[in-house]
């Protein structure tokens, strides 16, 4: 678009962007980002390879503000390794708004460049699109020699649709790297491979990293499995309490009655969180025999548990009710 | 007698050093227009000291030259 082409009150400030004075292309920026002229956006691209990170990041602004998908290749351009960190960051936000499944073949080009910095923020923009076409890009990546790019892969595997199996990820469940296993495992809640459920009550059980054991509690409440029941049974032993609350809340689905011992000895857990989920998983049980161990919880210094353990309660009283009905 | 250049006495404090002079952005987002600019200096300052400290001008500021002082009780 030409200068005549442009509105009088825009133009000024265009021609502004182009000064070699970095002020007066700061102050352009700015005007232009308040003005929002869909006109201005060429000269708003050609900013985004301007010298200053600052007018660079006010463009990245201004066209994630005007959102047209016009300005989604130049963005993509602003992610690689050699921009600005603060400018990286910017046009990653504007990009995860702006794009839509129509970019996906875009993305999956710029997933090829060699450049960590730009494979690990599209990974992040794959994860809206959800499309399982990404999947023979993506799983070159679960073998990647960095930790962050097997991490953010395994991650974005959890937001495509319909993939429901994929072995490579459960590799990354014995992972060296803690933060790669702790993504690792809860991508595995959302698949249905036979060896899943195995793979996480190894880690349930015998992991280092209290969050993965975590995890996999919260990946196996997802699985609800009762294959699971033996693993989830010694987890309620387990040393952090992060851990056994979620398993107490995993076995809300698929406890059986030989869980009640540890669940009832959840009862009396140091944090009210457990102690809570407990009863709540004795009460969907529905076994007449833990009333007199749930009643003593009616007392308990934790409002939540109060609550729920009256409700757990209330849930075998009916249940009984209607066994000696029928 | 030490000589001070800003005013500080307001909640907006502008550092007159980065302030731009022709640059209104903090100026078209104050809500309660009470940011100008000094007719002989070109710099912003705050006028009127009636602040709801809802932060655009210090983030819209291209340059940083901007700070709010929140008070303690509102932070």
């Amino acid at each position: 678009m030409t200068y005549s082409e442009l509105d009088p009150e825009v133009v000024q400030w265009v021609e502004m962007l182009q000064s070699p004075d970095l002020n007066d292309r700061l102050v352009a920026a700015k005007t232009l980002q308040h003005l929002g002229d869909e006109d201005t956006i060429e000269s708003l691209i050609v900013a985004l390879k301007d010298d200053s990170p600052k007018v660079q990041e006010i463009a990245v602004m201004a066209l994630w503000e005007m959102a047209n998908p016009i300005a989604i290749p130049p963005l993509l351009k602003c992610l690689g390794s050699t921009q600005p960190e603060a400018v990286r960051v910017e046009a990653l936000a504007a990009l995860k708004e702006m794009v839509s499944p129509d970019d996906l073949l875009t993305l999956l080009d710029e997933v090829q460049i060699e450049d960590e910095t730009v494979q690990l923020n599209v990974l992040i923009l794959l994860r809206k699109i959800h499309d399982a076409q990404a999947l023979p890009y993506i799983a070159p990546f679960f073998e990647s020699k960095s930790p962050a790019l097997r991490e953010a892969a395994v991650v974005t595997l959890r937001y495509l649709n319909q993939v429901v199996r994929f072995e490579p990820a459960l590799a990354l469940a014995s992972d060296e790297s803690e933060e790669v296993r702790r993504s690792a495992i809860l991508t595995l809640g959302h698949l249905s491979d036979e060896a899943v459920v195995p793979t996480l009550c190894q880690a349930l059980t015998t992991d280092a990293d209290w969050q993965v054991r975590r995890n996999a509690a919260q990946a196996l409440d997802l699985q609800s499995t009762p294959a699971a029941i033996g693993a989830l049974t010694s987890a309620l032993e387990d040393e952090h309490w992060q851990v056994r609350k979620f398993t107490a809340r995993a076995l809300q689905r698929v406890a059986d009655d030989t869980v009640i011992p540890s669940l009832v000895k959840a009862l009396s857990d140091e944090y009210s969180d457990v102690r809570r989920d407990a009863a709540i998983a004795l009460g969907n049980l529905g076994n007449p025999e833990v009333l007199s161990a749930l009643k003593q919880t009616l007392d308990d210094p934790d409002r939540d548990v109060q609550i729920f353990s009256g409700r757990a309660i209330q849930k075998i009283q009916d249940k009984l009710a209607e066994t000696t009905h029928a | 007698m030490a000589l001070t250049t800003q005013r500080v006495d307001v909640p907006v404090i502008v550092d007159e050093s980065k302030c731009l002079e022709k640059c209104t952005a903090c100026i078209e987002v104050c809500p309660l227009d009470v940011l100008v600019k000094n007719p002989e200096t070109g710099k912003a300052y705050m006028k009127y000291d009636e602040c709801w400290f809802c932060l655009p001008c210090e983030k819209e500021c291209p340059t940083n030259a901007i700070t709010v002082q929140i008070p303690f009780l509102l932070r």
